[in-house]
């Protein structure tokens, strides 16, 4: 593991003056699927956040592809190739399906086959395509949220609780369709309170607690060991 | 009656065009500007200094509009930035203060500088007859350029990258982030664009009326009614709304009297906040 995409050094960031997140170190290696995983209010939001410039950081470094990323702005760092999926996802309520898509294209234009690889990944955004973003459903809410993000043809997708709001079945979907990405190559980073799910995608994973890394390990290691299991498997 | 409707629709397009501007800057960074009528008239003086000079009507309304919209870019490029900055009501208090500021100072020179300049465009030949009434030619033309601007500005809105961008800002501005926008470069050009509207609503309207160098404050008032009923951050809405308005002023003056226009319209905004927030064709939520 010696060419990561992302590599996160001491990232420290919180509001109002105090730190969420200490000094949290991770990579994730190109086409790797890693997981951060961590109960609600351990700071895996913050992190991500401050990772892609949606929040300063209050110190720590990021670096992308060999890139210096550290205190870019948010749409910097979405051109350079690093994409993020929001937990509340923040679709254009009063566009359609396919301007939402078009969106995720910017500055480019979308080009069909973009469009193409986003519809057969998601078969319910065709038939919604014309549809107001804020009509539709949760879970159809999400795969529009994932689909935008892969209209810019990310090196990175960085994924926040994308099984929020979804009942346990369309919970299960998602993470198929995130397989599928998977196999495509895609280089992912998820953060997950479901924590099966997310170990059953992932390569590796990084248990954040009180915004601390207190384990790192491959996902079946994460799985096997017993803190783990006892606070998130419920075994 | 038919001719109180077409008075109606003419003005109604002027309105639209005010309103276009205001709620496009509104809608995008929250800065209530109130200083939206008075670029409108630094405009129709700039071109009416223009034409005195002897420059041909043509060159000094290109240049009249223009110099608005640069004077938009700079006015966001400089005052702008530390509104935007804020979050919040202060951010729209900040930006509603600092152009009021803005519409302060140009009123005051215009009336220091310049106090009986005005613009008219007078556009020769006999009134056209339209369902029977006779229209006059200037509002004929100012009507048919409003509506060419406007829909250009639909399409804009609609099917550019650009547009959507802008759109996607007003409705979802970390969303706008994610895809990419820079919101900072949107409200620039937009607050730019914007100016270039003040400037169409001044060339426009002098066809039909003189536009004094102290007309600023009644067009702003206008704008902001318009850009409350049609939602803000809508392009349509506005067109929707000041047409609508446009007929409403037309008929309580015919039928009461222009005393009562202002107060008409005022109505019809604060019923819009009570009945409809977010306008009759709002984007925002």
């Amino acid at each position: 593991m010696t060419d990561h995409l992302l590599r996160v050094e001491g990232l420290s960031a919180g509001y109002l003056g105090e730190n969420v997140v200490h000094d949290v170190s991770l990579s994730v290696g190109k086409g790797e699927v890693v997981a951060v995983i961590g109960s609600n209010g351990a700071g895996k939001s913050t992190m991500f956040k401050a990772i892609c410039g949606l929040q300063r950081a209050t110190s720590g470094t990021v670096e992308f592809a060999h890139a210096d990323l550290t205190a870019k702005k948010a749409h910097a760092i979405v051109r350079a190739g690093m994409v993020y999926v929001p937990a509340e996802r923040h679709l254009f309520p009063h566009m359609s399906v396919r301007d939402n898509l078009a969106l995720g294209a910017y500055p480019k234009r979308p080009r069909p086959e973009q469009i193409e690889f986003v519809f057969n990944t998601f078969p319910r955004l065709k038939e919604r395509a014309t549809q107001h973003a804020g009509t539709m459903s949760g879970g159809e809410q999400q795969m529009l949220a994932v689909g935008r993000a892969l209209m810019s043809s990310p090196r990175l997708l960085m994924l926040d609780e994308p099984t929020t709001g979804l009942s346990p079945l369309l919970a299960s979907e998602a993470y198929a369709a995130l397989t599928d990405l998977r196999a495509e190559g895609l280089t992912i980073l998820v953060a997950e309170q479901q924590v099966p799910l997310a170990l059953g995608l992932a390569d590796r994973g990084y248990v954040l607690d009180h915004g601390r890394i207190e384990l790192t390990g491959t996902a079946q290691e994460l799985a096997d060991d017993p803190g783990v299991r006892k606070a998130y498997l419920g075994v | 009656m038919t001719a109180v409707v077409l008075d109606g629709i003419v003005l109604g397009l002027q309105f639209a065009i005010l309103g276009a501007g205001l709620t496009l800057v509104y809608g995008l960074g929250g800065v209530v500007n109130l200083a939206h009528g008075q670029m409108a008239v630094f405009s129709a003086i700039v071109i009416a200094r223009l034409i005195d000079h002897g420059v041909s009507t043509f060159l000094a309304v290109m240049i009249g509009i223009a110099a608005v919209g640069v004077l938009g870019l700079l006015i966001d490029l400089s005052l702008m930035k530390p509104v935007y900055r804020q979050k919040g009501e202060s951010r729209v208090l900040l930006g509603l203060l600092l152009m009021l500021g803005v519409g302060f100072i140009i009123d005051g020179v215009l009336e220091w500088k310049y106090p009986i300049e005005a613009l008219t465009i007078r556009i020769s030949g006999d009134p056209i007859p339209i369902l029977g009434v006779n229209m006059r030619r200037g509002s004929l033309i100012a009507s048919g350029i409003i509506v060419v601007v406007g829909a250009s500005l639909v399409l804009f809105f609609r099917f550019t990258t650009f547009g959507r961008a802008t759109r996607s800002v007003i409705q979802d501005e970390r969303g706008a982030r994610l895809c990419g926008v820079n919101p900072a470069t949107v409200r620039t050009v937009i607050f730019g664009l914007s100016g270039v509207l003040a400037g169409v609503v001044a060339v426009t309207r002098a066809m039909s009326t003189p536009v004094v160098s102290t007309a600023g404050v009644d067009l702003t008032i206008f704008a902001l009614i318009v850009a409350v009923v049609g939602g803000l951050g809508s392009v349509s809405g506005s067109f929707f709304a000041g047409i609508l308005l446009g007929i409403v002023n037309t008929f309580s003056a015919f039928y009461i009297g222009t005393y009562i226009t202002t107060i008409v319209l005022l109505l019809a905004a604060a019923l819009t906040i009570v009945l409809r927030p977010s306008g009759l064709l709002g984007e925002k939520p």
